[in-house]
């Protein structure tokens, strides 16, 4: 049986599992982060998953992409990391959306999702996506990486976002340099954020950034608070909130 | 004192976290050129959690966070 083990933890159970099988969520990057939160939700059966990416696969991509082989190089990410997730597990229904994010699409795009994972590579796309979740109130998981360190932090209309941290005013670095390893943690990380914020466990990382450092081999939390003057958060228009999201 | 706290490539050769003299420090950037970061290199810039212009005076006890910007995919 598929999901025999993780029916046994008490957090999830029967009825957890339906949970995560009515669930459905959004991942926007289908790439370091991308692979490892595609495979182990689609691993644990939530039910319905949009993979969202617009790039093809390069051979600079293969050191952490691990969705992506080398026969895959030149075709599209969203295709070839369906066709790896359907064989994982073809109880899940993936959709894919071959498109570049930008403001006249982007709440379209994740409109109805119970979740969303921010698993892109650049501050622009962060910052948008944290704009139409927060306006649109769908939790949002966010991770970034950098060399062998990396964060993890869940955003919220109620809770502050990289905007209230000043990041939309950062430089943007490329090419960032980074160890597949360290993707594959965070992403994991965020995988996990994203299992408990459907089934409503645990304790999301709202208002706390957790840092990973892998060098020492250590997680640091940092409490970080809303700013009231936050371009993000302000002059949200309210809409009915999610099923999940209450 | 002022507890710094550095996080990801700000760390390479610099301690984690440092205790400083307020005194010596009249705000955020004073501390950046003490720690030798440039500060176009600053994505992140907490004090006690909350984000902070960089010419924001420090107060004894506070905590300063400092993060580079961080990337993907």
């Amino acid at each position: 049986m598929r999901y025999e083990r993780q029916l046994l933890i008490p957090q999830i159970g029967q009825q957890g599992q339906e949970r995560l099988e009515a669930g459905k969520v959004t991942v926007i990057g289908a790439g370091g982060l991308g692979s490892p939160v595609l495979t182990y939700l689609v691993s644990a059966g939530v039910g319905k998953i949009q993979i969202v990416d617009c790039d093809i696969v390069s051979e600079s991509n293969l050191n952490r992409q691990f969705l992506h082989n080398t026969v895959d190089v030149g075709k599209l990410k969203v295709f070839s990391a369906k066709e790896k997730l359907s064989m994982l597990n073809p109880n899940v229904v993936l959709s894919t959306v071959n498109r570049r994010l930008n403001a006249e699409n982007i709440e379209k795009c994740i409109a109805g999702s119970d979740v969303v994972v921010d698993c892109v590579d650049n501050i622009d796309t962060r910052i948008m996506v944290a704009r139409a979740c927060i306006k649109l109130n769908i939790p949002l998981v966010e991770g970034g990486v950098r060399g062998l360190y990396g964060y993890v932090i869940d955003i919220g209309r109620d809770y502050p976002c990289l905007s209230c941290l000043g990041y939309d005013k950062a430089k943007q670095v490329t090419p960032v340099p980074v160890l597949g390893v360290t993707a594959g943690v965070i992403g994991c990380m965020q995988a996990n954020e994203c299992i408990k914020l459907l089934l409503g466990i645990g304790e999301p990382l709202y208002g706390r950034m957790l840092n990973y450092d892998g060098l020492s081999g250590t997680w640091e939390e940092v409490q970080v608070k809303k700013a009231e003057n936050c371009p993000v958060h302000g002059n949200i228009n309210t809409v009915t909130r999610g099923k999940n999201n209450g | 004192m002022i507890e710094v706290r550095l996080f990801a490539t700000f760390r390479e050769g610099r301690d984690k976290v440092s205790f400083l003299d307020q005194k010596d420090f009249k705000n955020a950037g004073e501390i950046l050129s003490y720690l030798r970061i440039p500060r176009e290199e600053v994505a992140i810039l907490l004090i006690n959690g909350r984000y902070s212009a960089i010419d924001t005076p420090l107060n004894e006890g506070d905590i300063l966070a400092l993060f580079p910007p961080v990337g993907g995919g």
